[in-house]
C-alpha cells in the first residue's frame, strides 16, 4: 500500500508530540482528588450548566459528570470497581434498584442531612418507593411508567393492553420483552411483580411461562424487540411500528416534539417505577453528596430540566409551573389512568429475575 | 482500460463507493433538516443543528481528547504490534502459534467483557481509571490489528533482503530499521488505521476504564440515549468533513514528496 | 550466524549516510543498541521478553480475571463471603439449546459475512491495486476510507436511515411510484448482514489491497503472455499470491464479526438473535449473571480463535509458517 506513507522526519516528530503528551501532567493526574470533588455518574443534560457552575460557586465543590446512556452499564461499571469506587452519586431507575442493593453497592441516606427534602412533591414525601427495612436510598428525580404508544394516524383508540395483539398491526408492533413480560402477565391476569409467589415457586414459574408461550405463539406479531428509549423512538417516526409497550418518557418526548402519536395505560394496568439519584457504597465525598442533595432539592429548575430531557414526570414539588403548556399537556394523563400505575416493589426480586431473565432468552431464541 | 474485465471492475468499484457512502450522504442531508424527527422526506432546511454543535463546547472538547487518546494509541500499538509479530513470524522461536493466538485474544473477546475484565484487572494493578487507563484499554484492543497486518505481510518478505542490509555492514537493529520496518509500510499504514479507528470509535472500554472527561463516542451515546436528532447527524457530518479534508491533505502532501 | 565474532570488533563500517547510519556510528549507539545487537543472547532477550510480557500481562491478565469469574458460583462476592467455585456455568451451556442455538447461528452468521465480505471486497481491492494508475490510487481508497471514520454506532443509524419504512429507498419507492406500502427492509437477516458488512468491510479491505498490491505487473504480463485468460490468470497468478491478503482479511472480518454487538442490537429483528446478544444479556440483565456471562465469552473466545487457526491451516497450506 502506498497510502499515506509517513516520511521519516514527520514519524520523528509525530512520536516526540506522543512522547510530550504523554508527559502532560493531566495524564498522570489521579482520578479521584480531595474532598472538594463530587462525581456524578448520570444522563446527557441532567444537570443543567447553570445549576453546576452556581453550586460550584457557591460551595467550592468541582462537580465532574460522567455521561451514562444505559443502567446496565452503569450497574457494570459499579460492580467491577468493588470496594473502591470513583463515583459518589449514580442515577438509578426503579426497576434496577433492587439489583443495585442486592450487589450491597449503595448506601443508605441520612435524610436529616439533606436539606430541603420537603421540597419533594407529595407522593414522593418521605420516598416510600426507594425505602427498604426503614432506610431511604435515594433521592427521588423523576416518575415515569411503562406504557402503550400508538400512532394515531394509522391506529384505532383502545384502552386495553390488546392493541399490542390485533393481527392488524401483525409486524408493527415493538417492546422491551422483560418489562413486556411483566406487562403480559398482569394482562393475562397474573402478578407480573411476582410479589404475591413469595414462597411459590411453581405458581410463579405456571405464571411466567403462561405469558412466555402467549408471546411466543405472538411472535409474529413483533417487528423488534427493542433495549433503548431512542430505539422505539426511531421506530415509530420512521413508521416501522404503529403500536408499542415503551416508557413513559420516550413517548412523552415525542409527543413534546409534535409527533402524532398518543400515551396511556390500558385498563389492565402497568408498572411503574422511580428515576433517583444515589449514593455509591464507599463513595470518596459523602458531605459533598450530601451538599449537592440539599442544593438539588432547592431548584426546580433542575427538575424542569430533567423533564426537558428525559419526557418523565418530575417528582420535585414546583416542577410543573416551569413547564410550557405543551410538555405539561404531554406528561399529564387523566387521573384514572393513573391510578392503574403499580410501583415495583422490593419483595421476591431474585425470583422475578431469575425467572423473567431465562423466559427472555426464551423468547429470543423461539 | 479497454476490455470488458476493467469496465466490469470499474464498475463494480463505483458501486461498492455508492453503497458505503449513501448512507452517510442521507446522514448528511437529514442534518439539514428543520425537525426533531428523523426520517425522510426532508420539508425545509435549516443550520441551526450546526450552529448548536459549533457553540457546544462539550463537542469540541470530546473531539479533541478523542483524538489525542487516538494519536497516543496509535503510536504505542504500533511499536508493540510490531514487536510481537517480530517473534510470532521468527521461525526460531518456538510456540510461535501459542503466542499469536494469545496476540489476538483482545480482537476476539466481545468489548463489553473485555472492558469489565479490563476494569478488574486495573483495579487490581493498582492503576487508576482516567486517560492513562483508557489509553491502555484502547492500545490492547488495537495491537492485535497491527500484528496481523504486519506478520502476513512479514511472512512475504524475503529473507535476501536482510541478508543484503548485512552485507552492507548493518546490524540486526539498522537492518530492521532500514529494511523490515520499511517493506512493513504498508501494512503499518493499514495497521496504524484500524488502531486510530478503533480508538476514536470506541465506547465501551472507554466508558468503563474512562475518568470524568468526555470522548467523543461516549458524548454521541449519551446523546442518542435521550432520542435520535438531527443534531447528532450535524456532528457525524462535520467529523467527516473534518477527516476527508484530513485525508486530502495527507495525499497532496505525499504525491508532493513523491515528485 | 557470525554476530560472535563481531562482538568487540571494531564497527563495521556502515556505508548509509542518512539519520540512521550517523546514529549507527554514534559511541552512544554502539554502547547500548549496538553492543545488544551484537550480542545473541541480549537480541534475543530483548526481542523476545517485551512482548512476552506485554501478551502475558494485558492480554492474559484481564481474560484470566474473566475466567476466574466464570468459574465463581456468584459475582460480585459480597463483603466477608467466600468465593464458591463451580463449573456450573460451562455446564449450562451444555446443557441449554437455548444458548446452544445462537451460538453456531453466531458463528455460522460471521463465517457468511466474512465470504460475503471477500467476495465483494475482492474486486474492489484488485482494482485499486492493479487497474488504476498508480497516482490515482490514493484518492481511491481514500474515498473508500472516509466513511469508516464517522463511528459506528453513527453508521448504524445511517443504515436505519436508508431501509426504515420511511427510510430512503421506501421513500424513493414510493415517489416513482412502484409501491403503495413500503417494503419492511429492517430488523431482517438482510438488513443485518448488510449493516455488519457495511461496518466491516475496511478490515478486508486494507490486507487485501496490501497484498495484492505488491503482485509485480511483470507477472501478470507474463501470464498473458503465456495465452492465460483472465479466469486462469485469477486463479493461477492472482489468486495465490494474494493468499496472505485473504488470510489476514478473513482473520479480521471473522474476529471482529463474531463479537459484534451493537449492530445485531439494533439491526436485527426478532428473530436474529445471535450470541453476543446472549452474553450482553448475561451481564446487562436484571440479575446477576457475570459468571454465565463470563463462562460464555471463555467459550466463545476459545471457539473463535480455534476457527481462525483451522482456517490459516486449511487455506495457507503446509507452508505456512504461522501455526
Amino acid at each position: 500500500m502506498t497510502f499515506l506513507i509517513p516520511t521519516r522526519r514527520s514519524t520523528l516528530k509525530l512520536m516526540a508530540s506522543g512522547a510530550g503528551l504523554l508527559a502532560a501532567p493531566s495524564i498522570i493526574r489521579p482520578a479521584r482528588a480531595a474532598d472538594s470533588v463530587l462525581n456524578i455518574t448520570t444522563y446527557d443534560k441532567f444537570l443543567p450548566q447553570d445549576f453546576i457552575d452556581q453550586f460550584q460557586r457557591d460551595t467550592g465543590i468541582e462537580i465532574r459528570i460522567r455521561l451514562t446512556d444505559d443502567q446496565g452499564k452503569q450497574y457494570n461499571l459499579l460492580a467491577a470497581e468493588g470496594a473502591d469506587p470513583t463515583t459518589d452519586i449514580v442515577t438509578v431507575a426503579g426497576h434496577r434498584i433492587s439489583q443495585f442493593l442486592a450487589s450491597d453497592l449503595l448506601q443508605p441516606l441520612d435524610t436529616d442531612k439533606i436539606a430541603n427534602w420537603g421540597n419533594l412533591a407529595k407522593p414522593y414525601q418521605g420516598a416510600p418507593q426507594l425505602t427498604t427495612d426503614g432506610k431511604v436510598y435515594g433521592v427521588p428525580l423523576l416518575a415515569g411508567f411503562e406504557g402503550m404508544v400508538r400512532n394515531t394516524d394509522y391506529t384505532k383508540a383502545s384502552d386495553s393492553w390488546e392493541l399490542m395483539f390485533d393481527p392488524e398491526y401483525k409486524g408493527m408492533t415493538t417492546y422491551i420483552i422483560s418489562d413486556f413480560l411483566s406487562i403480559t402477565m398482569k394482562y393475562l391476569g397474573y402478578d407480573g411483580d411476582y410479589v404475591e409467589y413469595v414462597g411459590k415457586p411453581e405458581e410463579a414459574q405456571a405464571a411466567t411461562n403462561a405469558a412466555r408461550d402467549f408471546l411466543i405463539e405472538h411472535k409474529d406479531m413483533v417487528r423488534k424487540y427493542y433495549d433503548g428509549a431512542s430505539e422505539v423512538q426511531q421506530m415509530l417516526v420512521n413508521e416501522d411500528v404503529y403500536v408499542a409497550q415503551s416508557w413513559s418518557g420516550a413517548a412523552s418526548k415525542l409527543i413534546m416534539d409534535g409527533f402524532p402519536v398518543e400515551l396511556s395505560i390500558p385498563k389492565e394496568g402497568t408498572y411503574g417505577f422511580l428515576y433517583s439519584f444515589n449514593l455509591v457504597k464507599n463513595a470518596p465525598n459523602p458531605e459533598a453528596a450530601y451538599k449537592f442533595f440539599g442544593a438539588l432539592l432547592a431548584n426546580p429548575d433542575v427538575g424542569a430540566a430533567m423533564v426537558r430531557q428525559s419526557g418523565f414526570a418530575s417528582a420535585f414539588a414546583g416542577v410543573d409551573a416551569l413547564l410550557s403548556d405543551r410538555e405539561r399537556a404531554a406528561i399529564a394523563l387523566p387521573e384514572e389512568q393513573i391510578a392503574r400505575i403499580q410501583f415495583f416493589a422490593e419483595v421476591n426480586r431474585d425470583m422475578k429475575n431469575e425467572m423473567i431473565d431465562k423466559a427472555v432468552a426464551e423468547i429470543k431464541a423461539a | 482500460m479497454k476490455n470488458p474485465q476493467n469496465v466490469f471492475l470499474t464498475g463494480f468499484y463505483w458501486a461498492f463507493v455508492a453503497y458505503l457512502c449513501i448512507p452517510l450522504a442521507l446522514l448528511m442531508a437529514m442534518s439539514f433538516k428543520d425537525s426533531n424527527f428523523i426520517s425522510f422526506p426532508i420539508d425545509s432546511f435549516t443550520l441551526k443543528w450546526y450552529a448548536s454543535v459549533i457553540q457546544d463546547k462539550q463537542f469540541l472538547g470530546a473531539v479533541g481528547y478523542s483524538l489525542m487518546i487516538a494519536a497516543i494509541v496509535t503510536l504505542v500499538a504500533t511499536i508493540v504490534g510490531v514487536w510481537i509479530a517480530l517473534i510470532a513470524a521468527n521461525e526460531a522461536i518456538w510456540g510461535r502459534a501459542i503466542i499469536f493466538a494469545l496476540a489476538c485474544l483482545p480482537a476476539v473477546v466481545p468489548g463489553m467483557i473485555e472492558a469489565i475484565a479490563m476494569r478488574i484487572f486495573i483495579r487490581l494493578i493498582h492503576v487508576p481509571t482516567g486517560t492513562f487507563a483508557i489509553i491502555l484499554g484502547h492500545t490492547v484492543h488495537a495491537v492485535p490489528f497491527v500484528v496481523i497486518m504486519a506478520m502476513t505481510r512479514l511472512r512475504s518478505m524475503p529473507s535476501s533482503l536482510i541478508d543484503a542490509a548485512r552485507d552492507l555492514g548493518a546490524d540486526n537493529f539498522i537492518a530492521f530499521f532500514r529494511v523490515t520496518l520499511p517493506y512493513l509500510g504498508p501494512a503499518l499504514v493499514g495497521g496504524m488505521i484500524f488502531c486510530a479507528l478503533t480508538s476514536i470509535d470506541d465506547f465501551v472500554r472507554t466508558f468503563f476504564l474512562g475518568g470524568y472527561q468526555t470522548t467523543l463516542p461516549m458524548l454521541i451515546f449519551a446523546k442518542i440515549s435521550g432520542g435520535m436528532s438531527p443534531e447528532i447527524n450535524a456532528m457525524a457530518t462535520l467529523v467527516l468533513i473534518a477527516t476527508a479534508a484530513i485525508g486530502l491533505y495527507a495525499e497532496r502532501r505525499v504525491r508532493r514528496a513523491r515528485n | 550466524m557470525n554476530d560472535k565474532k563481531q562482538a568487540g570488533m571494531p564497527a563495521r563500517r556502515i556505508r548509509y549516510n542518512s539519520w540512521i547510519g550517523q546514529l549507527a556510528r554514534s559511541p552512544l549507539y554502539a554502547m547500548t543498541i549496538g553492543a545488544i545487537a551484537a550480542n545473541r543472547r541480549a537480541r534475543l532477550i530483548v526481542l523476545i521478553a517485551v512482548p512476552l510480557a506485554w501478551i502475558a500481562f494485558f492480554n492474559l491478565g484481564p481474560i484470566l480475571q474473566m475466567a476466574n469469574i466464570s468459574f465463581m458460583a456468584n459475582y460480585p462476592v459480597m463483603d466477608g463471603d467466600a468465593a464458591n467455585y463451580t463449573l456450573a456455568q460451562y455446564k449450562l451451556f451444555f446443557a441449554e439449546p437455548l444458548y446452544f442455538v445462537p451460538f453456531i447461528r453466531s458463528i455460522i452468521f460471521s463465517l457468511i459475512v466474512t465470504a460475503s465480505t471477500l467476495i465483494v471486497v475482492y474486486p474492489v481491492a484488485y482494482y485499486i491495486g492493479k487497474v488504476i494508475r498508480p497516482a490515482s490510487r490514493n484518492k481511491a481508497l481514500l474515498l473508500l476510507l472516509t466513511p469508516f471514520w464517522a463511528g459506528e454506532i453513527i453508521r448504524v443509524f445511517s443504515v436505519i436511515m436508508l431501509l426504515a419504512n420511511r427510510g430512503a429507498v421506501n421513500a424513493l419507492l414510493r415517489e416513482l411510484g412502484f409501491i403503495d406500502r413500503p417494503i419492511p427492509m429492517l430488523y431482517t437477516y438482510f438488513s443485518l448482514g448488510f449493516g455488519v458488512v457495511y461496518l466491516i468491510a475496511l478490515y478486508m479491505l486494507l490486507p487485501l489491497y496490501s497484498s495484492i498490491e505488491k503482485i509485480p505487473n511483470s507477472l501478470l504480463d507474463a501470464a498473458s503472455d503465456l495465452g492465460a485468460g483472465p479466469f486462469q490468470r485469477f486463479r493461477r497468478v492472482i489468486l495465490p499470491l494474494s493468499r496472505d491478503g485473504i488470510i489476514s482479511g478473513c482473520s479480521l472480518v471473522f474476529l471482529t464479526a463474531v463479537g459484534v454487538f451493537a449492530a445485531p442490537l439494533l439491526l436485527g429483528g426478532p428473530n436474529t438473535v445471535i450470541f453476543p446478544e446472549i452474553i450482553a444479556q448475561l451481564f446487562h440483565g436484571s440479575n446477576d449473571k457475570w459468571p454465565a456471562g463470563a463462562a460464555f465469552s471463555i467459550i466463545m473466545l476459545i471457539f473463535s480463535l480455534a476457527t481462525v487457526g483451522l482456517f490459516m491451516r486449511v487455506v495457507g497450506g503446509k507452508n505456512v509458517r504461522l501455526m
